[in-house]
């Protein structure tokens, strides 16, 4: 028994804006970020009858969304703005600088590009998502003390990289 | 015991979390992106398989439609194949006629032929 048109549209009405945000923060590129959400929806479309309950529903869409988005980034070979290493050694920064929640939006984008793509995607699960590192670990196949890892360093690279461009932001804004 | 600035680096961190939770929120996609899905999924069903996703009254409907039309063409055949068969009997009662006449004719022609009557066209 398929699902009607209604029920199906009903769903991605629900559940779009999930599936689009986890697609645009991996990705970090508004237009592939849309054509993951769309393949994502289509594929729930073929297998909908596989799942059930909305709790699976929900799991399988985070799931397929995260491994879709890190597909496109291979596929269409999006690179972060900035290797790592080259924040990460820079001791000048401070890393306790206080950063406003508005702040830190307006640079959000610029912070989860800079990121390398596996730190990215755990970053994403957990702050946006707010899994938790065990069940990121179950949907990604990976163990917990490597989603715990990459966990931290992708927070300490960001705190970093956010502590620089909020000085820049401040000096840019002032 | 933690020494106060590891305190405060807890603390620092804590909040950094708290504020990127509160950065991170769901982003709406473009307009429209509903009706584009529904388009492509619909355009991926094929019509058979899109009849047996209707809801369940419009297939109901559906089948009463497709039910009567079968009727109406099952009565429709039955009575052109009566008037096919009325046809078929007509023709071979008409021939047959046709050739007892020519017979009786003939028989005729015989007669009055044998009597010395002559007919010249």
């Amino acid at each position: 028994m398929a699902i009607a048109d209604d029920e199906f549209r009903r769903l991605i009405e629900f559940y779009q804006r999930m599936v689009y945000s986890i697609a645009l923060r991996v990705t970090g590129d508004p237009s592939t970020a849309e054509e993951v959400a769309q393949d994502v929806f289509l594929e729930l479309h073929r297998s909908v009858d596989q799942l059930v309950g909305a709790d699976h529903i929900r799991y399988w869409l985070r799931r397929v969304a995260t491994h879709r988005s890190i597909d496109a980034i291979r596929r269409n070979s999006i690179r972060p703005e900035a290797a790592a290493e080259e924040w990460e050694d820079d001791q000048s920064v401070e890393d306790d600088a206080p950063i406003s929640s508005i702040r830190l939006q307006a640079r959000l984008d610029e912070l989860l590009r800079a990121l390398p793509e596996p730190m990215r995607v755990v970053v994403v699960l957990r702050y946006q998502e707010e899994m938790l590192p065990d069940e990121i670990a179950r949907m990604l196949g990976k163990s917990i003390a490597s989603v715990k890892s990459h966990l931290h360093h992708g927070l300490k690279l960001m705190r970093r990289k956010a502590a620089v461009t909020m000085k820049e932001y401040v000096r840019e804004t002032a | 015991m933690k020494q106060p600035e590891e305190l405060s680096e807890e603390f620092e961190q804590d909040k950094f979390e708290r504020e990127l939770t509160r950065a991170m929120r769901s982003v709406d996609p473009p307009h429209g992106f509903a009706n584009l899905v529904m388009a492509r999924a619909q355009a991926e069903v094929p019509v058979r398989a899109r009849l047996l996703w209707m809801p369940r009254r419009v297939q109901q409907w559906t089948g009463g439609v497709i039910a009567a039309g079968l009727l109406v063409g099952v009565f429709f055949g039955e009575e052109a194949h009566l008037r096919h068969q009325r046809e078929q009997a007509a023709q071979q009662q008409f021939e047959t006629a046709m050739r007892i006449t020519d017979r009786t004719l003939e028989h005729v022609q015989q007669q009055l032929s044998d009597a010395g009557v002559r007919f010249d066209h």
